[in-house]
């Protein structure tokens, strides 16, 4: 059974975002896109100062056997990347919500569009 | 059409493997993760079922001559017990098919053939036989195939068979096949024999520690060591000069193609050669490749070595092991470079 924590907004594309702190809010893959994926070996992240639209492609997870788009969960800036997947992609599987994030996005649009937990969840049975 | 599946289909997805459709089977790609199962094998020691593989009976009086005529090496000058791989070509010098040639004796062989081309083989062995005392027969349907790889492989095979096996011999116990082959480059054995016996020495060898292996690992272990992958690496259009294989022909001895080949022997033609990214990144099939600006491949096969942590693929080029070449991955030009294979 895959986690969904019940502080974080979620797309139905799999992608998780945090609590906004100060202007930006933290993005991810679900528990459950990591499992999807499995052992995740490369990331390719966006630049720092990229703007996306809602949906756009913004990353790359790459498996063993596959490539997987991430799509911006919200329309804005990228402030921030974590730059330990480059040395440790491994971490999106090991900590999809913790250490396993990807990028911080400060959101020109507002949060409305996100799921809640409950319905992320029910977009899984 | 329905996918077909082996005999022991609900093994693996009670050990809750991801399934896939390979090649019209029904087979387990992973059943834990392509990574941790490549390091199994490559550390200890893993089973794979590979039952969708063929087993064609070529038995009669002139089996060795026919043999010889149908595939790349001399299988005449083959000893009873011995495995040989080798190349089956059509009349124009191109791979049909990679196989491994068994030995009972001199009137009783077998060929594994992927499982996409067992029915081509076997038609194409039916249409060359005419003119030679044999009977070719297709068993693969009856026999299951799993292999067991990895440096504590021949400890399972020691303590289960209570047998020891060389790399390339065969040894026959009761209703099974037991041969020291494999595709993984790593110590081990591929255990053959009637469909009813596969449950329970696969079962078995789980119960002693080998850990189920998906075709997901299977390809990057083959990758690594530069093994041929049958309708990827070589689909119909490629001769074993071309596909880096030289070695699997035997050139004092007549077979089908022998002619176009000693004549491509004397040309230049593309080989399919290693390529090794040397930035970060994870090569697939089918993405291009340059060299000083220009579009000259696509890559054949393409993964990341879980080993050396690096992009690695396979392309037909004309290139000297160390040229700097580019690969294409999205909108990208990745460094890369032509290296020796195996990769590991």
């Amino acid at each position: 059974m895959s986690e969904i924590p019940d502080n974080l907004g979620y797309t139905k594309d799999h992608e998780w975002v945090g609590p906004k702190e100060g202007k930006g809010v933290k993005v991810g893959i679900t528990d459950y896109a990591q499992d999807a994926l499995s052992d995740v070996v490369f990331v390719e992240l966006p630049s720092v100062g990229d703007t996306f639209q809602r949906g756009e492609v913004m990353a790359v997870a790459e498996s063993v056997k596959a490539a997987s788009d991430i799509y911006a969960p919200l329309a804005g800036k990228i402030l921030a990347i974590n730059e330990k997947l480059e040395e440790s992609p491994e971490l999106v599987n090991e900590s999809p919500y913790g250490s396993g994030w990807m990028v911080i996005i400060e959101p020109s649009e507002d949060l409305s569009s996100l799921l809640d937990a409950e319905s992320y969840k029910n977009t899984l049975d | 059409m329905p996918l077909f599946e082996t005999c022991i289909h609900d093994s693996h997805v009670k050990l809750g493997a991801k399934m896939v459709d390979f090649a019209g089977w029904h087979m387990p790609i992973q059943y834990t993760s392509i990574v941790s199962e490549h390091n199994s094998v490559r550390e200890r020691v893993g089973i794979f079922d590979v039952s969708h593989m063929g087993q064609i009976f070529v038995s009669g009086k002139e089996s060795s001559e026919f043999l010889s005529y149908v595939t790349t090496w001399n299988i005449s000058r083959l000893s009873d017990g011995d495995c040989r791989y080798c190349h089956i070509l059509n009349d124009e010098g191109k791979i049909i098919d990679d196989t491994i040639v068994y030995t009972f004796d001199q009137e009783n062989y077998m060929l594994v053939p992927n499982a996409s081309m067992i029915s081509i083989v076997y038609d194409w062995l039916l249409l060359k036989s005419d003119s030679f005392d044999v009977d070719i027969t297709n068993k693969s349907n009856d026999y299951f195939c799993l292999a067991v790889q990895g440096p504590e492989s021949l400890r399972l095979l020691r303590q289960f068979f209570n047998l020891s096996i060389t790399p390339f011999k065969l040894i026959k116990s009761e209703n099974l096949i037991i041969s020291g082959t494999g595709y993984t480059g790593e110590k081990g054995y591929e255990i053959m024999g009637p469909t009813s016996e596969c449950l329970s020495i696969w079962k078995s060898f789980i119960e002693m520690g080998a850990q189920p292996i998906g075709l997901g690992a299977r390809d990057t272990l083959r990758l690594e060591k530069g093994y041929l992958l049958s309708g990827t690496d070589f689909n119909g259009n490629q001769t074993p000069l071309e596909s880096g294989y030289s070695w699997v022909i035997d050139w004092n001895h007549d077979f089908i193609g022998k002619d176009k080949l000693e004549v491509q022997k004397n040309s230049r033609y593309d080989t399919l050669s290693g390529i090794l990214l040397e930035e970060r990144g994870v090569l697939r099939p089918g993405l291009p490749v340059f060299f000083e600006g220009k579009r000259l491949s696509e890559l054949t096969s393409g993964s990341l070595s879980p080993i050396l942590k690096r992009g690695i693929g396979l392309s037909y080029v004309q290139l000297p092991v160390g040229s700097a070449v580019k690969v294409q991955i999205r909108n990208k030009q990745l460094k890369g470079r032509v290296v020796q294979t195996p990769f590991l």
